[in-house]
């Protein structure tokens, strides 16, 4: 198998910048990502952004950031964690049903 | 009289049908993906603003859109000469479509307080649009005015070019004057057409672009005698030939290029009037 | 790791069912692969446009107008997205400009005839953009993920380009009969290069792209399913389709047609750029792009006070 010989360039090499783009319509949900658009400048972007994001009416709310601005991360940890993290979430507290009926009964027979 | 105001309608229509028209030529074909899609919304905006003022107009004629749209001749067309001319490149575009933008926003700003309800209520309308038009044109045209040398010469000579046909868009409409007395129109147009002047001479100056203009050059042939006919030069009446600089259109007066375009327009709709498409 | 044990992985990971983003590693084929296909895809969306805006001026309503140029636009909305999906694995969108208009790269064959009048508006429409959504549809299931992203978006609008492609046709079969014999007349024209527009025969054991989940279904049964889902709605609306006249299979109950009735020589000749208009519409694209450097190069000003 040969090795690697092509070496992707992640940024075109113009001074067009790749503006990524994120949209909200209403008031209940956050921005989200939509999409991106090449233009010169955060003017321009926008311009290009509303018409190729929210003809449609998909979204009354623009953000236009530089790709470059963006910084990003990944989980790249297992699946598996060291510790028991369950205590996070709603389904570790299922008890919670039998606990009650244990406390009321307890609570009507203390008071016979 | 609902015939002249009608009348008007449908010349308003025919100017942002026609420009419509070559705007969406563009589509799939502009010199920029992002700015395909933006030019082509505009278009798109130019040919629905024909279809309300039709739908205005059909209301008083009998006719419907389709028909007032697709089934007229060649010379019962009031748009302006500057509408029909071919798109040529994307400098001559721009310009034109600057140009066409800021006269509207003026036009439209005096129709908003028509006496006729139904036309202010959609000049209204027409003009929240247009402002995202005029936005769209100026960062253009500023950064094209702004930019290389040759970019730069080209938006002159294309601003040059469609200059001297602009005043097409302030020649008066077939009994303006009654239509002024009803207040069906709120500003003459030769007035619209100086105020235009005005606004249009101080952006360029502020873009730094030395493009010409006499004062009074859209105003004084725009004097209508008390028949209604321009003071214009050599045509006769029957043949469809511009009155020069531009006018003409408001009389069906239309140049070659308005020719081919309207067989290209109306060729399929033709084939059957009768029928749904 | 070694290059082998990292590709061993992505091979088990493919076929574990994984995806694979633009930052993710991935053997140098993958990459050419699926840069090539979804360029294709983009060039073929752009190249799309201009057959679809010829009919656009003599539109027959203000409606038709309208919406013909939306559905133009949107195509160009999709060579965009496609194009910056492209992009992010390497390549320029002005090197696969060029590429395009020099005639370097593909794109889909349908694209490569004429339109004469408002029928062929019709049947590209309804029949050509059913085709592509039978295909696209499937993509939706690739491996890689930014494409599956603008797949759904893509197909959304496909949906309702084919709606839109239905009534403009509709409205030709129950029109007059100069309107029907346009209808008859453009799938006399269009019927062959439908059929050629899902390839010939996969080859299962050579295609990467197969193997690697880049495309999920063989050619074959894409085109297998368009004849069964659209040749019945063609028949049932009166209208002939041409050679290879597409039957019903006894066997299956399915529409199908025979293979040895498919001429593929038109389609040889435009996998060599040769078909009807390719060089014309290559030729347009071409001038226009180096018309209009000028504008590309206001574009990259980074001078202008317009920020």
């Amino acid at each position: 198998m040969r090795r690697s010989t092509i070496r992707p360039r992640r940024r075109p090499e113009s001074l067009v910048e790749i503006y990524e783009v994120f949209r909200r319509s209403g008031h209940k949900e956050p921005f989200e990502h939509c999409g991106s658009v090449t233009a010169p400048d955060a003017r321009m972007a926008t311009v290009m952004a509303k018409e190729c994001f929210t003809r449609r009416g998909e979204g009354r709310h623009l953000w236009v950031i530089r790709r470059a601005d963006i910084h990003s991360w990944s989980d790249d940890s297992l699946p598996d964690p060291a510790a028991d993290k369950t205590y996070r979430f709603a389904h570790a507290y299922r008890d919670v049903i039998k606990k009650r009926a244990l406390a009321r009964s307890r609570a009507q027979a203390d008071a016979r | 009289m609902s015939d002249i105001l009608a009348a008007i309608l449908i010349a308003l229509a025919d100017d942002e049908l026609i420009i419509g028209h070559r705007h969406s030529e563009w589509t799939g074909f502009a010199p920029h993906m992002e700015e395909d899609v933006a030019f082509s919304s505009i278009a798109q905006d130019e040919i629905g603003h024909a279809s309300a003022y039709y739908s205005l107009a059909s209301t008083m004629v009998g006719q419907t859109p389709d028909q007032l749209a697709f089934g007229r001749e060649p010379g019962e067309y009031h748009n302006a000469v500057l509408c029909e001319r071919p798109n040529g490149d994307w400098a001559y575009t721009l310009a034109r479509h600057w140009l066409y933008d800021n006269a509207d926003a003026l036009r439209l700003e005096a129709l908003e307080r028509s006496s006729r309800p139904e036309l202010a209520l959609l000049a209204a309308k027409i003009r929240r649009e247009e402002r995202w038009h005029s936005l769209h044109a100026e960062l253009w045209v500023k950064r094209v005015a702004e930019g290389s040398v040759e970019g730069r010469g080209k938006l002159l000579h294309a601003l040059a070019e469609a200059f001297a046909e602009v005043r097409g868009l302030f020649e008066p409409f077939d009994n303006e004057e009654r239509a002024i007395a009803q207040g069906w129109l709120t500003v003459p147009s030769p007035v619209l057409g100086a105020r235009f002047v005005e606004t249009t001479t101080a952006a360029l100056d502020d873009l730094g672009l030395p493009v010409e203009i006499e004062p009074g050059a859209i105003t004084t042939e725009l004097i209508a005698s008390s028949s209604g006919d321009l003071i214009a030069t050599d045509e006769e009446s029957a043949s469809i030939t511009p009155a020069g600089g531009g006018l003409g259109g408001r009389y069906g007066r239309h140049s070659d290029d308005f020719k081919a375009l309207w067989a290209a327009m109306t060729a399929t709709y033709k084939i059957e009037p009768e029928a749904t498409w | 790791m070694t290059y082998e044990e990292r590709w061993t992985g992505f091979e088990a990971h493919i076929d574990g069912g994984g995806m694979v983003e633009a930052g993710d590693w991935m053997p140098d084929e993958y990459r050419a692969g699926v840069l090539k296909f979804i360029e294709m895809h983009a060039n073929s969306e752009i190249m799309g446009a201009i057959p679809e805006r010829e009919q656009i001026p003599g539109a027959p309503s203000l409606k038709r107008k309208m919406s013909l140029t939306a559905k133009v636009q949107d195509e160009v909305g999709h060579a965009q997205l496609l194009y910056r999906v492209a992009e992010d694995l390497g390549k320029s969108r002005d090197a696969m400009y060029w590429d395009l208009v020099s005639g370097k790269s593909k794109f889909h064959n349908v694209f490569h005839y004429p339109t004469f009048h408002w029928g062929d508006a019709a049947v590209i429409g309804w029949l050509i953009d059913g085709a592509a959504l039978v295909t696209q549809a499937s993509l939706l299931e690739s491996s890689y993920a930014p494409y599956t992203r603008v797949l759904k978006r893509i197909c959304a609008e496909e949906q309702l380009h084919l709606r839109h492609g239905e009534d403009i046709t509709l409205e030709l079969a129950s029109g007059t009969d100069r309107q029907r014999a346009m209808l008859q007349d453009a799938l006399n024209r269009w019927w062959l290069p439908i059929i050629h527009f899902f390839g010939p025969k996969s080859n299962v054991d050579k295609d990467l792209l197969l193997r690697w989940r880049v495309k999920t279904r063989t050619n074959e049964d894409l085109r297998a399913e368009f004849l069964d889902r659209y040749v019945p709605k063609v028949l049932e609306l009166g209208f002939e389709l041409p050679t290879p006249v597409p039957f019903k299979d006894a066997a299956s109950g399915r529409w199908v047609v025979n293979d040895e009735d498919i001429d593929w020589a038109p389609l040889d000749a435009i996998k060599k750029n040769q078909g009807p208009e390719t060089a014309r519409r290559l030729g347009l694209r071409r001038r226009s792009y180096e018309d209009h450097r000028w504008v590309r190069e206001a574009l990259n000003d980074q001078t202008s006070q317009a920020a």
